[in-house]
């Protein structure tokens, strides 16, 4: 994991939502290349809208968010999303669903199906490729959501709270894959939870965020090997320094 | 907060009543009252006039079939007349209900402007509409059809601005991830993602559609299943009258049985998806 | 989004509907259809205020009114009492419910012309066109509330000692009401479309026949007239409806949702 390079600055990022008042406030930090970088906090909306800035699907009121230098203009093909519940379009299956946007660009139909198969090997749900998000567990939706955002290359990936919607062991099994992902296509990450173990297990650093006005409260770097033992007295120690950090 | 299918454990339903499996009893429940009917004419309990017997409903049925009511005009024609004049005004309806629909369901502003006059013109009872549609359109088939356009309208129109509406934000967000033109968003999201909602409301159009013509086909006209029965009341017949009813009554089954064929096969990946508009 | 959005918003809805009248009202001034046929809104205001006696034409929805409300109720106890019952006694609805799902695929107004052989042209008939109407929304939609009461709460009610009648009146029934008003307002709605479809093919009162009369008298304006009143009360009464009753009564199920 090299720390080389500034991939995403985000700079004072403030934004209000008229009468509901400040959702965000004054919020900067940096994502590095190829880093898992979690943000943390109390279950509310402003991770989730800090996210959505830096997607670009909303603008901020105040700040801007910088990727290597060049400030966002909307969303980009340089960012992927997967959100919580996964958003997969229903009228597709599961490889179309892939597909839709390399379709959009243009790209020619074996080309695409030819990378959204490799994509499908990747999240290991070959043989499901034809089936609509319906007939698939949760699990498995969200893995095709990851490879769905995935198979336009981007070299950021924002993720909002993607295994939220899952039972524990399901979102276990995620965890490990996720970090098999990353470590095998070597993406930048960026993932909002509220659960502090998973961001403990998953992440490079941890961020933590105050909910309502959001804001950065502390940085933490998780400075354990990988693969990681979440009964190890370390983890627990980072553990409770988080926790008492969200406050 | 879901809630199931069966009341309680306890009073679930064991599938048989007396003894006996629930689909036969439904069966002789059957039988039985047309047995009741037929006993009680046989006895002359039941005027004649007003509740024939069964066994005359029957012999009319192959009457209508055959030789037809009035004479020449058999059951087929009357059903042709109607399926056709259904066909045309409901294929109009929808040709024009779903476009607007779709763009009010996606412009706060038409939707705003537009609302007050969906509102009212919702609550005009289509058949009041019918002595106007003859007044400017004639005793002939047009009026008949715009009728049953105007009454399919509604229901179609409504129900394509909800979907339109509330396509899930989801959805949206994340084709905008995914490198999505507007034009590529609207028909590749947004046009699917209402299909649902378009369908159910095609469907009670449909209803809507089947129920107007029965009344409109009652003046004017002496082809079509509405035509049938009030022929039928001029001239007391009422064995006419009932299997003419019973035939409409099948009619509409038809209907919706196709229409429900049709959404699983257009639409298999929509099952019991979406809240409905009456 | 806020204050200015929902104004605009405002503007809009009546922007629509102004526009709307004036382009009528310009068809109708410069004669772009035959008058005759086709009046504007200003010669319908004047028909209103001085063509239909006021007497005359509420008389017509008075007797509009009582039809429909008689027919609805009864059709609303009826669909309530019997969908409650074959709600409750699972066995017995099975039963009854065959004939009921038997003649349910005919339309209201199909039974017109055997309700006039059998009840003549006089109110009864209409009446018992417009109870149909209203029967078989509240009997499919009382029915199907009852089976489908979340069985935790009937459980819940049986270990505080509710068992029998008690059980069904204070906590069934009343678990059902959100559904029996979703019957009674499809129910009004038919209704209202039933009596207008009745009174137009088969009265001599009402304001079903105040249209249809007048067609053969040749009176568009009153025509559109009757129509527009149609209309208005039709959604008066659905107005009504739906926030007196129903909100009011249905608090609960606001709230919780």
């Amino acid at each position: 994991m090299s720390k080389d390079g500034v991939e995403v600055l985000v700079d004072r990022i403030t934004k209000c939502f008229g009468a509901d008042g400040m959702a965000l406030q004054d919020v900067s930090f940096r994502l590095f290349t190829n880093e898992f970088l979690s943000i943390v906090g109390r279950s509310g909306c402003g991770k989730s809208t800090l996210l959505n800035i830096i997607a670009g699907l909303l603008s901020p009121t105040e700040g801007k968010v910088l990727i290597n230098g060049q400030p966002i203009h909307g969303p980009g093909q340089d960012r992927g999303m997967v959100f919580q519940h996964s958003g997969l379009f229903p009228w597709l299956t599961a490889v179309e669903n892939i597909e839709f946007g390399p379709r959009n660009r243009g790209i020619p139909r074996d080309q695409r199906r030819a990378r959204a198969m490799e994509l499908i090997e990747l999240v290991r749900l070959k043989g499901f490729e034809n089936k609509y998000p319906r007939e698939l567990s949760g699990g498995m939706q969200q893995r095709v959501a990851i490879a769905r955002a995935m198979a336009m290359d981007p070299k950021i990936l924002l993720m909002d709270e993607p295994f939220g919607a899952l039972d524990q062991l399901t979102r276990e099994d995620m965890q490990r894959e996720l970090l098999r992902i990353w470590e095998t296509k070597k993406k930048t990450i960026l993932f909002v939870t509220h659960a502090i173990l998973e961001a403990i297990f998953l992440s490079d650093r941890v961020i933590v965020f105050n909910s309502k006005p959001g804001y950065v409260k502390k940085e933490f770097v998780i400075d354990l090997p990988r693969p990681r033992q979440k009964s190890s007295p370390q983890f627990m120690r980072y553990y409770e320094e988080i926790y008492e950090a969200i406050g | 907060m879901k809630r199931s299918t069966k009341r309680s454990v306890d009073q679930q339903k064991s599938g048989r009543i007396l003894g006996m499996p629930e689909q036969a009893v439904k069966i002789a429940t059957v039988v039985v009252l047309i047995g009741i009917w037929e006993m009680l004419s046989q006895a002359g309990i039941l005027n004649p006039l007003h509740f024939p017997r069964p066994s005359k409903l029957i012999a009319t049925f192959w009457e209508l079939v055959t030789v037809g009511y009035p004479t020449g005009i058999t059951v087929w024609v009357h059903i042709k007349a109607t399926v056709v004049r259904i066909l045309q005004g409901y294929a109009l309806a929808a040709v024009v209900a779903i476009p607007m629909g779709l763009a009010i369901g996606r412009s706060h502003l038409l939707l705003r402007a537009t609302n007050p006059i969906i509102t009212f013109a919702r609550s005009i009872a289509v058949i009041s509409l019918l002595p106007l549609a003859i007044v400017w359109f004639g005793v002939g088939e047009l009026s008949r059809i715009l009728l049953i356009a105007w009454g399919c309208f509604w229901a179609i129109l409504t129900n394509t601005v909800q979907g339109a509406r509330q396509v899930d934000v989801n959805y949206i967000n994340a084709a905008r991830m995914l490198s999505t033109s507007k034009t590529q968003l609207f028909f590749r999201v947004i046009l699917p993602a209402t299909l649902p909602r378009i369908f159910a409301g095609m469907k009670i159009g449909l209803g809507v559609g089947f129920m107007v013509i029965i009344a409109v086909e009652m003046v004017g006209t002496i082809k079509g299943l509405g035509a049938l029965i009030q022929q039928a009341r001029f001239y007391y017949s009422s064995h006419i009258a009932i299997d003419g009813m019973i035939f409409i009554g099948i009619f509409g089954l038809l209907i919706s049985f196709t229409l429900d064929r049709l959404e699983r096969i257009i639409l298999p990946w929509a099952v019991g998806l979406e809240e409905v508009e009456r | 989004m806020n204050h200015s959005g929902f104004t605009k918003g405002l503007w809009a809805s009546w922007l629509g509907f102004i526009i709307l009248l004036v382009i009528w009202q310009c068809i109708a001034t410069f004669k772009l259809i035959n008058p005759a046929v086709f009046p504007g809104p200003l010669s319908i205001v004047h028909t209103a205020i001085f063509d239909v006696p006021g007497g005359r034409l509420l008389q017509h929805i008075g007797i509009s009114l009582f039809r429909v409300a008689l027919g609805f109720l009864f059709g609303l106890g009826a669909g309530v009492v019997l969908g409650v019952t074959c709600g409750w006694y699972l066995k017995l609805g099975s039963i009854l419910r065959t004939p009921i799902e038997l003649i349910r695929p005919i339309p209201p107004l199909a039974w017109i012309p055997i309700a006039i052989i059998w009840l003549g042209l006089g109110e009864p008939s209409k009446v018992l066109i417009i109870f149909l109407g209203a029967f078989f929304p509240v009997f499919t939609n009382t029915y199907k509330g009852m089976v489908t009461i979340d069985p935790l709460v009937v459980r819940a009610a049986q270990t505080l000692g509710l068992g029998g009648t008690k059980l069904l009146l204070r906590v069934v029934v009343p678990a059902t009401l959100p559904d029996i008003a979703t019957g009674m307002r499809i129910g009004w709605s038919y209704c209202f479309g039933c009596m207008v479809a009745a009174e137009l093919i088969a009265a001599n009162s009402g304001l079903g026949y105040l249209i249809m009369n007048a067609r053969q008298v040749g009176e568009i304006s009153i025509i559109i007239y009757g129509v527009i009143i149609i209309g208005v009360i039709n959604l008066i009464t659905d107005f009504i409806i739906q926030e007196v009753l129903i909100k009011r009564k249905l608090k609960w199920q606001y709230i919780t949702t």
